[in-house]
This record gives structure tokens, sequence and C-alpha cells, in this order.
């Protein structure tokens, strides 16, 4: 099976990492927590071991590196596998009652309505611009003042400081946006190197890219946040407008008075559209115009979730 | 090569297994239990072989702590990184329930028909 025995936790997790190599790199980062939480609690309940002989005791009991991937891979699979059941047998329920492709185009469009992803990404895009102020001032503070208090004895210490708070945000923001977006992202903190001194750590933490891709996000995540806001404010409002707006003139054309006077206008009485707009068939349009403004706005959001996933797993997990 | 079809056998079987037992060893306790602890209380009662590898706990009582089975939390330890301790839910519960239930029938089922095997005297399979 395996070429050699590992003979230490290092060996070991360099044995587990090959044998996970093609798969999700958040499933990845989370088995080799598992192992390494396990490994140190082993050898610390063997002190007068050394740690190749506690190592030799381990393939057998935890299982050998391949062993312990195949365990993940199945258990994965198996859970992915039941979380994407009622999707997919809903999907093809829709695919058999439908047949022709022009209604299928129309089943898609609007079947963003029945689509759970597409108002959790909608949520996540509302709430981005909070999390995105939150991110940024984080670290533009943490940096700053790093950079501040380098030449202080307090430096140091703050600047691991604030890397590990900025590890924390990245695990939690990785919890959210599997939540929201349905992209897999670790579970558990990413395994790194231990027994080094103050100095090892930072230099370290400063050659690590994901260091540098994990503040980047962070700090990307304002104007992000603030695109996705915007996006999903103005066209759910712009295609709730419409709606509405339609309704209210029809009402008011029929000789309804509303309360507060008519209030809503789409187009003052001087305007070449005011006639155009009050016949019933040019506010049917505009009702239909909000309709389709909303559900392509829906369309966008959940598009931007997916892109948004594939982005934070790039930056906080991949590399 | 018989060696591979048994160990083979052995995982079809444990597929549902692992989380069976990891339920039943945390429906036993009253405090909570963190990963390598639960591990350590895997041994059979005989010394013998493990069912399974510690490896393989891991990934299944995240599976369990997903679907709202187990609630865990988070507690800092003195001798290295925090630790996750698990405890069973109700619902946790309820479901263990089930699969006993399920385990207990598939157990009389199976008893009853791998029984004929190892007693090849009695063909007339085994009503007592």
């Amino acid at each position: 099976m395996n070429s050699a025995a590992p003979a230490s936790i290092n060996e070991y997790l360099q044995a587990l990492r090959l044998a996970l190599q093609a798969t999700d790199p958040a499933l990845v980062q989370d088995a080799l927590y598992d192992a390494e939480q396990h490994l140190r609690a082993e050898i610390a309940a063997n002190p007068n071991l050394a740690e190749s002989e506690v190592l030799a005791n381990i393939v057998k009991s935890y299982g050998a590196p391949d062993e312990v991937a195949a365990a993940y891979l199945e258990t994965e699979s198996r859970v992915q596998a039941a979380m994407a059941m009622p999707m997919s047998s809903r999907r093809s329920m829709e695919a058999a009652n439908r047949g022709t492709t022009s209604v299928g185009i129309w089943q898609r469009f609007f079947g963003v309505y029945g689509d759970v992803r597409a108002y959790t990404s909608l949520f996540y895009c509302l709430l981005a611009l909070f999390t995105g102020v939150f991110y940024f001032s984080f670290v533009a503070v943490g940096l700053s003042l790093s950079i501040g208090l380098a030449i202080l004895i307090i430096g140091l210490p703050f600047f691991l400081l604030f890397i590990g708070a900025a590890r924390l945000l990245a695990l939690v923001e990785g919890r959210l946006v599997e939540a929201m977006t349905g992209e897999r992202m670790p579970r558990r903190p990413a395994t790194r190197p231990r027994d080094l001194s103050l100095l090892q750590r930072i230099g370290q933490m400063l050659k690590e890219i994901r260091t540098w891709t994990t503040l980047a996000y962070e700090a990307l995540m304002l104007p992000l946040g603030i695109a996705y806001f915007v996006i999903a404010v103005v066209g759910l409002s712009l295609g709730a407008g419409l709606i509405v707006a339609a309704i209210f003139e029809a009402l008011a054309a029929a000789g309804f008075v509303l309360p507060g006077q008519p209030g809503i206008h789409l187009a003052s009485e001087s305007a070449w559209m005011y006639e155009w707009i009050r016949h019933p068939i040019g506010l049917l349009l505009i009702a239909l115009g909000g309709i389709i403004v909303t559900t392509v706005t829906l369309h966008v959001v959940r598009a931007l979730g997916r892109l948004h996933g594939a982005f934070a797993k790039r930056m906080l997990v991949t590399l | 090569m018989n060696d591979t079809h048994a160990k083979k056998f052995q995982k079809d079987l444990n597929a549902g297994l692992v989380a069976l037992v990891l339920l039943a060893v945390l429906a036993a306790t009253d405090e909570d239990a963190y990963g390598y602890d639960i591990a350590k209380r895997l041994q059979p009662p005989d010394g013998g072989e493990p069912l399974f590898k510690e490896g393989t706990i891991y990934p299944v009582l995240r599976s369990l702590s997903a679907s709202g089975w187990l609630s865990s939390r988070i507690v800092p330890s003195y001798s290295g990184p925090p630790r996750r301790y698990y405890r069973i839910t109700p619902e946790g519960r309820a479901v263990l329930a089930d699969w006993l239930a399920a385990w207990a029938h598939t157990r009389d089922f199976v008893d009853h028909f791998t029984r004929a095997a190892t007693q090849p005297q009695s063909p007339s399979g085994s009503t007592p």
C-alpha cells in the first residue's frame, strides 16, 4: 500500500495530504486537522514512547493514511449525495413534467423562485455590505497597528494575534459562504507547523501566500459587499416598484381614491409618456417589466453567490 | 486475496454501523466527549480488534453533527489546541431508537439464515 510507514506526525500528515491529493481542498483541511489533533493527543497520552513507536501504533489504531483518506471520501460523498438528492430529484421531476424546450426555458427562468439558493444568495448579498465593512475595518486597523507597533516590543505578539484573528474570521466567513452559496468550505482550521519560536512563526506567516490572500479577501469584501448590496437592492426595489406602481396606476385609473392622494406616478402629467402609460396595455407592460426585472435580479444574485463561493474558496482555502 | 475480500466486506458492513455505534456511545454517557476520548472508548470489551479505525469516526461525527443529532461546543484545552466536545441531542436519541430497532431486526434476520450455514447438520433451518 504505502511505501514507508510514517515516523513522525508531519510525515503522517504529508502522507494523508498525498492520499487526498485530487479532492476538495476544504475536505483535505478538515481531515488534516482531525488527524493532527488525534495524533498529538495520542503522543501526549504515551509520554514514555518515542514518536516513531507511537506512530507505528497509530497506523494500526487510527488507520494508515490511505485508509483514513478513503473513509473521509466515502463519508463526504454520502453526505453530499444525501444533501443533493432533493434538488436533483425535483429537477428531474420538472424535466419529466415539461417535455418541450420552449416551456423548459420559461420553467428555468421562473424556476429561480423555487430555488432556495437564490434566497440564501440574496441574503448573503445583503449581509455582505455589513460583513464587508467589518472585515475591511478589521484588516485596515490591524495592519496599520501592526506596522505602527513593529518598533515596539508588543509589535510582534500583536501581529501574531492579528493574523490569528484574521484566520479565525476567514473560517467563520467560510462557514457563512458554505451555508449561503453551497460551496464546500473548511470546517476546521488549517494545520500548520508547530514548535516554532515567535520569530520563526512570524516568518512562516509572512512567507505563506494564504496569509496575504486571506487579508486581501477581507479587504476586498468592502467593495464587493457594496456592489452585491447595491445590485440586490436596486434590482429588487426597481422590480417591486414597477409592479406596485402599475397596480396603483390601474387602481387610480379605475377611480379608486387611494389614501394620501395618488402619490405614485410613473410620469408627470406633462410628459409625453403620460398618455401611453395610463393605457391598460402600457400598465400591463410595466408590470411585466417589473416581474422580469425581479426575476433577473434573483438569477443575477444566485450567480453572484456561486461566483463568490468559488472566489472565497480560491482565496481562503486553495492556496 | 481472501484478506482483501474480507476487508471489503467489513467496510461495506461498517457503512452505517459507525454512525450507530457513535450515537450509542454518546447516548450512554451523560458528559460531553471529544473525538480522541470517544475513539478511546471504542475498545472492544474482550481486548480484540475494534471494528473500525479511529480515523474513520471524525468525518462521521461531523456529519452527525450537521444533521442535528449531535450538538458540539469548543472548549480551550491546556495541553494543546481547543477541543470540540460532542453531546447527543433529543433528535439524536430519537434517531438512535429507530436505528436500534432496525439493527435488532437486521441482526435477527441475518442470524436466522447464517445459523443454518454455520450448522450444516440441520438442513431444515434453525426453528427450535
